[in-house]
């Protein structure tokens, strides 16, 4: 159909911007009771391309789409991970998909963590529960480019040994040099071993943190302050310090409105930010 | 630009045959209120309306649009915009559909909108009659109407017809449209200029003022004030010509295998609007109290994207002010009381 009033003689080649690009989902693994990690590859057989702490809007015909960071390293390029919390429509249907089955994506979406900035520098990464999950695209870039960063750690808190997830990751940090590693879960059982307490006693068990230390923070909303607290006891300049948050998104492409912080829109402007960009915006945390 | 005039009958056949040839809209009558529909003949288009219940963007983005249709696994764009010229948009709203073509483009150009948009010739016109809580003459004065194709101005004896675009050149086609004369024009020009004196409501600030009192209000006691007689319904978000807010669902139809997803209006004044689920039945909202809500309402009109725009993204129509029950969405007030707080 061509336009009589306007000169859109291509209105059929209008791109739409919400239309997701197919996947199929090659492996997946139940991480705990709620959480289901899934192993993806594009259906057309491009390879994986972002950059760690993007994002993708996922989603399902017939059920909707939700935001969901990458928790795999752009290192690896064969396929890549994302990990889904059952608590809604959408993910609750997500979660029914298996090995062969086709999954839809648009993305990657949003900054990203600083790179630039964490490189030649010591870094700490403070991942609370599913925090875990978009910080380990970091973690294993990290990782596997270890001799661009200083020294790096990592606290991880659970709420409990069972919400523990990617045990294989903890398992393999074990054996690795240069990696300070330390665990912590809210409430401890029979079989743990390990710390327990908030992630913020994490602090006072390592000395690899100074106050010129890069640090980066994802997890619940309650945990920022009380971490940013003990980085504030070490004289780390907020400006040095990037939080990783989580919104309510619809679009992820900075439209609809439901991710706003004030200001800014943490589908475009974020997902990271700069702790001192935050600071002052009372609906950030 | 050239400038054109057209007699009172020429206007009407004008319109007449506008009628037979195209897809024109305008502002109708809907009981005692007006609203943009299909203009069939000339007598249904009402130039003399104050303000239409909802504003111009419903044409472009509508209260619920497809924008994928799925059959299965497969999914196919929606995108498939109908040609139409929209006649008789007030300078405020002008301003309002400039801004959101911009909003739209921005980042991420959505073609969901930006077709719709790109597919309609606007044409202005002047203001006839004065809505009870209009405040145009006084928000935003920095800020031109521009994107429109065309304006006409209703003066005596017929109507002064710029032609801006195009678009608008094309339909002169269709009347007996002649070069107007330096009277006509200044007539036009006084017609236009005079409105902006009429509204009931004023604005006693600039733009500049108002934008730098309002954001260093962010922790006044004002907000949780005003909004404790806020019912959160979002009428005021519905309304506004700049508020483009949405949720996407996806809805199957009755055979259970093919469905759409769609888009629908949403508001920031919702209690829902910024909640995420956090797992195991928690959730968090990070505009939890009805005054953050508010606030971030007047935040987004008053300050937040005025760099962008070059102004308020406030356009002074009044609607908010009319449709909210509890009658306290009127920036104005809000406004006024934070200038003298």
């Amino acid at each position: 159909m061509s336009c009589e009033n306007c000169n859109c003689s291509n209105q059929a080649n209008y791109e739409n911007i919400f239309m997701p690009k197919e996947a199929k989902i090659i492996k997946t693994k139940m991480s705990t009771a709620s959480e289901k990690r899934f192993w993806v590859k594009w259906a057309d057989g491009s390879q994986a391309k972002f950059q760690p702490g993007q994002f993708l809007e996922v989603s399902l015909f017939g059920y909707g789409e939700i935001p969901i960071g990458y928790a795999s390293s752009p290192t690896f390029k064969d396929n890549f991970e994302i990990v889904i919390r059952a608590v809604g429509r959408v993910s609750n249907a997500l979660h029914k998909l298996e090995k062969g089955d086709s999954i839809f994506l648009r993305g990657p979406l949003g900054n990203g963590f600083p790179m630039d900035s964490l490189k030649n520098n010591d870094v700490l990464v403070v991942a609370g529960g599913i925090g875990y999950c978009p910080t380990r695209s970091l973690v294993n870039y990290i990782l596997d480019k270890r001799d661009e960063f200083g020294e790096f750690t990592l606290f991880y808190g659970a709420r409990s040994p069972k919400d523990r997830m990617f045990n294989d990751d903890f398992d393999r940090f074990k054996n690795m040099d240069r990696v300070n590693v330390l665990e912590t879960v809210d409430k401890g059982d029979e079989t743990w071993k390990g710390n327990v307490g908030v992630i913020t006693t994490l602090f006072n068990k390592t000395d690899k943190i100074n106050k010129d230390t890069r640090v980066i923070i994802c997890g619940p909303p309650i945990m920022y302050k009380f971490v940013i607290a003990e980085t504030d006891k070490l004289g780390i300049p907020h400006s040095n310090i990037y939080v990783d948050l989580e919104r309510r998104m619809k679009c992820g492409i900075g439209k609809c409105g439901h991710c706003q912080i004030n200001d800014k829109y943490v589908c475009i402007d974020g997902p990271v930010f700069k702790y001192s960009e935050l600071e002052d915006r009372e609906e950030a945390f | 630009m050239e400038t054109k005039f057209i007699n009172e009958s020429g206007f009407q056949d004008f319109v007449g045959k506008l009628v037979e040839s195209r897809n024109l809209l305008g502002p109708v009558a809907k009981r005692n209120k007006f609203v943009f529909g299909e203009i069939n003949k000339y007598e249904d288009l009402r130039l003399d309306y104050d303000v239409t219940l909802l504003p111009p963007k419903k044409l472009f983005f509508p209260p619920k649009q497809d924008l994928l249709k799925f059959y299965g696994q497969k999914g196919e764009s929606c995108i498939d915009p109908v040609p139409q010229i929209l006649l008789g948009v007030h300078f405020y709203d002008i301003k309002a559909i400039d801004m959101t073509d911009l909003l739209f483009r921005e980042n991420n150009e959505d073609y969901n909108y930006l077709a719709n948009r790109e597919c309609t010739t606007i044409i202005g016109s002047n203001i006839q009659n004065v809505s009870a809580r209009a405040f145009f003459g006084s928000v935003g004065t920095e800020v031109e109407p521009k994107g429109h194709d065309g304006f006409l101005t209703k003066i005596d004896g017929g109507y002064v017809f710029e032609v801006i675009t195009a678009k608008a050149k094309e339909l002169l086609q269709f009347g007996d449209f002649q070069d107007a004369n330096e009277n006509q024009i200044e007539q036009a020009e006084k017609v236009n200029a005079e409105v902006l004196t009429k509204c009931p409501e004023k604005l006693n600030n600039t733009s500049a003022e108002i934008n730098e009192k309002v954001r260093n209000s962010f922790y006044s006691k004002i907000w949780e004030e005003i909004a404790e007689d806020c019912f959160s319904c979002g009428s005021c978000n519905i309304v506004c010509p700049t508020c483009y807010c949405f949720d996407v669902q996806d809805d199957w139809y009755l055979d259970q295998e093919t469905g759409v997803r769609a888009r629908s209006w949403d508001g920031c004044l919702k209690e829902d609007f910024s909640e995420v689920s956090l797992g195991q039945g928690s959730i968090e909202n990070f505009r939890e109290s009805r005054g953050s809500r508010y606030r971030h309402r007047l935040m987004r009109k008053a300050t937040y994207l005025n760099d962008k725009l070059g102004g308020p993204a406030c356009v002074g129509c009044g609607r908010c002010s009319s449709v909210c029950t509890s009658d306290i969405a009127d920036p104005v007030n809000v406004i006024k009381q934070i200038m003298e707080e």
